[in-house]
């Protein structure tokens, strides 16, 4: 019992409904003593504008005269001198329940954005001499031994020492996709088991693992400030002195020219000082980039700031890395040509030869045929090719180089433009052409992309010009260029940059675009969760490699823009013909409340609208 | 050196850059950077880490009583 009226006690309400109950009875007594109600009004006031008043003291004691409480209070107390009772502890009462409003729609905001980051768990279970042990992840030693079983999510980046498991990585990619791991692969933090049982190492401390490392990144995005957010912050220094000289003017000019009572225009500048608070304005664009900071990162896009929404919304150009962005950089068959014998048979040939190596054209070739045949005597000639006997006869599976080295001479060699070439017995068999695979969703993702407004599609490679063409084509782009060092990309895209119209997103892998990434509009780096390299050159991290969420990221950019400028011309809007029908005595002063404190909530409601998808 | 600690208690952004004015005049504090969204108070400062967040705490509480400052 206690306890309750203590949480009553120490509502934040409650001052605000006791004053309004001893405004009701004031009202009522008003015709029968004046005197008593007049008290009560005075009591309702300071029930609720007590701790403004004391805040209001403390902006005095910093000689802050333009501070928010006080203007509030000498609205407030001004009102009453005039007369004006009910206005006075109205004004009051609404600002309360305002502030009230606000504060709680900041306090869903943040929780809901940070509801989305909770991606990773607090405590660990360790492995010890003495058998499991629960710790909080922030203690966990590097090398520690971590259990994992299903359903857990792992609390620092690790590398697995037994057992193997399918695991989600949905909550830092934003792509739902099961990928089985086992013996010695990596785990970042924040990745979910969905099915097995695993011990792994710790590489890292909690707080650099990756999950805290996107973390810290969403926190300090935020205060990297858009050009909007400058402008707001800019005028609002501006904005209260400016409305509180106005409130000065109206008040003492128009009766010191005899143009109207003095009682009538003091009430009309009282008005201009409760809409004189910038906080509406300030709040307004800030929120809009923290939730569509907040709402990208539950979707596995980082914005660096908010500083970057504007120039990937308004982005003209899109310049792609061809291989790991466009292309998955996994090869595959795309055409044999064979001089002699059946494709299939050179094919089999090549596999074979290739059985045992890891180099990816091999695992191509390993992807393309089962092989009947098996292979002896193998040789892997480093930058060359593989020669192994395969049923009685020496086969050739390698590069032009190769071929020189086997004694082979033939115009065909030199024009297999990268080709690789087979010969058996030093007799030239034919040459397997191999490609990048396309992305799956590729096109659709280039296609989305372009419905959202981009006009050009650019792709850069250091690959030959057929492979380049071949991609370019399959896609639709615009336009490639073809057999590029890395720092011939630079200077293509130098090249685009030049049209001072075009606002240029450069899409790559972070591995070795660092100066293009840095050089572009908006520098996108993809699939590379976690790294230090991408996070740093880039203004966006795409977590997961997957494109269809670049035009998910353009869609936000775009929505997130759209609501920060709806706020700033709402707030404006509201407060400009708030203070203009105040001037003319056409509204209240509690309309100036709405302005101010009202505005702000909408403004935040709005801007949660970034959270959700669409 | 630099400190961050969460700050809890403040209306608006307004108050925020108030706050963060008042810290940058404090002896001892030579930038301090207040994200009203995050909730963190970041303050570069020559003072040792205990100084620090006493005075930090102690200038909050000059501004108004509702704000609370945690290490």
């Amino acid at each position: 019992m206690k306890k309750k009226i203590k949480s009553i006690v120490s509502h934040p309400l409650t001052p605000v409904f006791s004053s309004m109950l001893v405004l009701i009875v004031a009202l009522l007594l008003r015709p029968i003593s004046f005197a008593i109600a007049l008290c009560l009004f005075i009591a309702a006031l300071a029930l609720v504008g007590w701790p403004v008043a004391l805040d209001a003291v403390r902006g005095l004691l910093r000689r802050d005269l333009l501070d928010e409480k006080f203007l509030m209070c000498i609205a407030s107390i001004g009102a009453m001198c005039i007369g004006e009772y009910t206005e006075a502890v109205a004004v009051m009462l609404f600002y309360s329940v305002g502030e009230y409003f606000q504060e709680r729609a900041v306090k869903k905001a943040r929780s809901s954005i940070r509801s989305l980051m909770e991606i990773c768990p607090d405590t660990a279970t360790v492995l010890t001499a003495e058998g499991e042990e629960e710790m909080d992840a922030e203690e966990v030693p590097v090398g520690a031994t971590l259990l994992l079983r299903a359903g857990d999510r792992v609390p620092l980046d690790a590398k697995i020492l037994t057992g193997s498991a399918d695991v989600d990585t949905s909550a830092l990619t934003g792509e739902s996709r099961l990928r089985a791991v086992t013996v010695s692969d990596a785990l970042d933090s924040g990745t979910v088991i969905v099915s097995g049982m695993l011990t792994a190492e710790a590489l890292r401390p909690a707080e650099e693992s990756a999950a805290a490392r996107i973390l810290s990144l969403v926190e300090t995005a935020s205060e990297n400030k858009s050009k909007e957010e400058n402008f707001i912050t800019k005028f609002a220094v501006w904005y209260t002195p400016l409305v509180v000289g106005a409130a000065l003017m109206l008040a003492l000019v128009p009766p010191l020219f005899g143009l109207a009572p003095l009682v009538e225009c003091v009430r009309r500048a009282l008005l201009f000082l409760v809409v004189s608070c910038p906080c509406a304005l300030v709040i307004s664009v800030p929120m809009a980039f923290f939730g569509g900071i907040g709402g990208a990162a539950s979707r596995g896009v980082l914005f660096k700031g908010g500083n970057v929404f504007s120039p990937l919304a308004k982005a003209t150009h899109f310049v792609f890395d061809k291989t790991g962005t466009l292309t998955t950089g996994a090869f595959s068959v795309s055409h044999v040509i064979a001089y002699h014998g059946e494709e299939q048979e050179l094919l089999a040939l090549a596999a074979a030869a290739e059985y045992g190596s890891n180099h990816p054209v091999a695992k191509a070739l390993q992807n393309a045929v089962q092989t009947p045949l098996q292979a002896n005597a193998v040789r892997e000639l480093a930058g060359k090719g593989i020669i192994a006997r395969i049923g009685g006869q020496e086969v050739a599976v390698g590069n032009a180089r190769l071929m020189a080295e086997c004694g082979i001479r033939d115009p065909r060699v030199d024009a297999a433009n990268g080709a690789i070439l087979i010969a058996r017995d030093g007799v030239l068999l034919g040459e397997i052409h191999l490609s990048d695979t396309v992305k799956p969703e590729a096109k659709a993702a280039l296609a989305d992309l372009r419905s959202l407004g981009v006009k050009e599609l650019h792709m850069l490679t250091g690959d030959a010009e057929a492979a380049a063409k071949s991609v370019a084509d399959s896609l639709g782009l615009d336009s490639y260029s073809a057999s590029l060092r890395p720092e011939d990309k630079y200077a293509a895209l130098e090249e685009i940059l030049k049209d001072p119209k075009n606002r240029v997103a450069y899409v790559g892998d972070g591995i070795n675009d660092s100066p293009s990434l840095a050089r572009a509009d908006v520098g996108i780096a993809m699939g590379r969760a976690g790294t230090d390299s991408a996070m740093e050159a880039s203004d966006i991290v795409i977590m997961s490699d997957v494109l269809s969420r670049l035009p998910d990221a353009v869609r936000i950019a775009k929505k997130t823009v759209r609501i920060a400028k709806q706020n700033i011309a709402f707030a404006l809007a509201v407060k400009l013909g708030v203070l203009i029908l105040g001037a003319f005595g056409l509204v209240g002063m509690w309309w100036g409340v709405f302005a101010d404190v009202g505005v702000a909530v909408l403004a935040i409601l709005n801007s949660m609208r970034t959270l959700r998808k669409g | 050196m630099k400190c961050k600690y969460t700050i809890t208690g403040l209306d608006c952004p307004n108050c925020a850059a108030k706050l963060s004015a008042m810290l940058e005049k404090e002896e001892g504090i030579e930038s301090a950077k207040i994200n009203f969204l995050t909730e963190k108070v970041t303050v570069e400062t020559s003072l040792d880490a205990d100084a620090a967040l006493a005075l930090v705490k102690e200038t909050a509480a000059k501004f108004s009583k509702n704000v609370v400052i945690e290490a």
